[in-house]
């Protein structure tokens, strides 16, 4: 029985999730181990993680190119959020509209189809020469590649949605569209839907970093590029190490978002 | 509940193409009964109940709901689904005021109905709880009482105990047969297992083979509550067992 399934799992969940608690400090603590063995033999080349924590606070103290390390995190992060909020906007109404109307469907859906194998990384050199290399054409290159996801994944959700949720919403005579599309088609899709915001976020995270080693002043892709061009190793790791702690950010924000958006879908 | 007529099934037949599925099929239900219908696998009982929703339109022969052709949009009609159809998105409470919901239900009723059924189902503990925290037992309550909300006119449930085994579906009779007798409303029951049929009808339908016919129409007068081990019980399932084995 299901009851039973799900009453043993919460038991043994709770017996165990002190180590699931533990566990991912023990990792990473073997990470920067691992790292202190490997840097120590060449610091020009591997600078140890003092250095590059060291590098990071200096960073955050004095500007470099007109803003401090905090200051390149908050350009990217800006990027990735207007590009987002503008793919969120407009990718799920046209993924619902794909998924629910054959029309939609045949027609742009068929065009999406078509345009999806292409990586995202090859649009970029299209996007650099058609609408150059300033602000306007990185907010569309990080767009392009957050709204694919979420224009799938919202047309996938719904066509994912069981029947059975329909016929119910049909026996009580729900009567329009609009009705069945409000209370059951979206609410049905919105777990489908928020993964396809989660992917659009990686997506958008990275091509943003793609878009700025092309060309910027700031953010945190130009302060890996300039490390890579003046060869200067600690700059490029502090950036990376800034990009994971913003990446690992924006991963706590969605799921808080994900948790109050769809409470039914948290495991027990 | 005097003896007014509230379904009224008159010469209705089926056809698939040139497969002849219900085959001249006429009988009323009274306001407040229960019935249930049992039948041979594939003769034709889900058929039946789909023609009643109006998901199928019959070949020939009409069914009427006080007097007039039944259309969903006029009669209040409610289906228990046999699959665990729970809207799994919303509460206990919101699954129970869905259907509420749609039929556009001003707010204050809603909230006294959902009450009632919570209470009946004694389920108010449970009222915030999701699908997914319930037993299939509890999510199977939820969905009869989903159907019981609306106060239908008819009530059709095909096998909604199919899955489970004894003890919750005598549990889950009793459940019904509360609901049944607090709401009084019209209900057609649909099952193969006959110790069920028997034990919740008024009435028993028993289908033939497909082409489907009605074979016997058997009214149940034990008093209730019922007690499958008595005698009288003990002869009418096996009478009735061996009306469907037979044609
Ligand atoms: N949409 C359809 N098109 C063609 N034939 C159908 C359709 N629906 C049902 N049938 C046929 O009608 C007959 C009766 O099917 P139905 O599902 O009503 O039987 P049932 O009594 O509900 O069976 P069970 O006991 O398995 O639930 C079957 O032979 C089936 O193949
Ligand atoms: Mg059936």
């Amino acid at each position: 029985m299901r009851i039973k399934k799900e009453k043993i799992s919460t038991e043994y969940k709770m017996k165990y999730s002190i180590w699931y608690h533990v566990l991912p400090f023990l990792s990473i603590g073997l990470l920067i181990a691992v790292w202190y063995l490997g840097s120590s033999s060449n610091p020009m080349i591997f600078p140890t993680p003092n250095t590059v924590l060291r590098r990071m606070i200096e960073l955050s103290q004095n500007k470099l190119s007109g803003y401090t390390l905090i200051g390149h995190m908050g350009v990217s992060l800006l990027r990735v959020a207007v590009s987002l909020g503008l793919a969120i906007i407009i990718g799920v109404p046209l993924g619902v509209l794909i998924g629910w109307s054959r029309g939609v469907r045949a027609t742009i859906g068929a065009v999406f189809e078509c345009i999806r194998p292409i990586p995202m990384l090859a649009w970029i050199p299209l996007m650099v020469m058609w609408f150059g290399i300033g602000e306007k054409s990185k907010i569309i290159m990080i767009f392009m590649a957050a709204l694919m996801p979420i224009v799938v994944n919202s047309y996938t959700g719904i066509k994912m949605i069981s029947p059975l949720y329909l016929d119910v919403g049909k026996m009580f005579n729900a009567s329009t569209e609009w009705q069945l599309l409000r209370s059951i088609v979206l609410p049905a899709a919105l777990p489908t839907i928020f993964a396809g915001i989660r992917n659009a976020t990686s997506m958008a995270l990275m091509v943003v970093l793609a878009a700025e080693m092309i060309a910027a002043r700031a953010g945190l892709g130009f302060l890996i590029n300039r490390g890579m061009e003046v060869f200067d190793v600690s700059l490029v790791m502090s950036g990376m190490v800034a990009i994971g702690v913003t990446g690992a950010l924006v991963a706590v924000l969605t799921n808080f978002i994900e948790r109050k958006l769809c409470p039914w879908n948290r495991s027990i | 509940m005097a003896d007014k007529v509230k379904i009224k099934v008159d010469h209705l037949t089926k056809r698939f193409g040139d497969l002849l599925v219900l085959d001249d099929i006429s009988f009323e239900v009274k306001k407040g009964e229960f019935i249930c219908v049992v039948g041979p696998t594939g003769c034709g009982k889900t058929t039946f109940l789909n023609l009643l929703t109006r998901i199928y339109q019959p070949s020939s022969g009409e069914l009427y709901i006080d007097e007039e052709p039944a259309d969903p949009k006029k009669h209040n009609i409610s289906f228990a689904f046999q699959e665990p159809s729970a809207m799994p998105w919303l509460t206990v409470e919101e699954n129970l005021e869905f259907g509420l919901k749609i039929k556009k239900i001003p707010k204050e009723e809603r909230k006294k109905r959902v009450d009632r059924i919570l209470k009946l189902l004694g389920m108010e503990n449970l009222r915030n709880a999701y699908p997914k925290q319930l037993s299939v037992s509890e999510e199977q309550r939820v969905i009869i009482g989903r159907a019981f909300s609306t106060y239908p006119d008819l009530l059709l449930m095909d096998e909604p105990y199919g899955q489970m085994d004894i003890k919750m579906r005598f549990y889950l009779e009793d459940e019904v047969l509360k609901l049944w007798k607090e709401f009084g409303s019209t209900v057609i029951f649909i099952t193969h297992n006959i110790e069920e049929a028997i034990y919740l009808a008024e009435r028993v339908l028993i289908l033939s083979n497909k082409p489907a016919k009605i074979k016997e129409n058997l009214e149940i007068n034990l008093s209730r509550p019922r007690d499958v081990t008595s005698e009288e019980f003990i002869e009418l399932r096996k009478y009735v067992t061996d009306q469907i084995k037979w044609w």
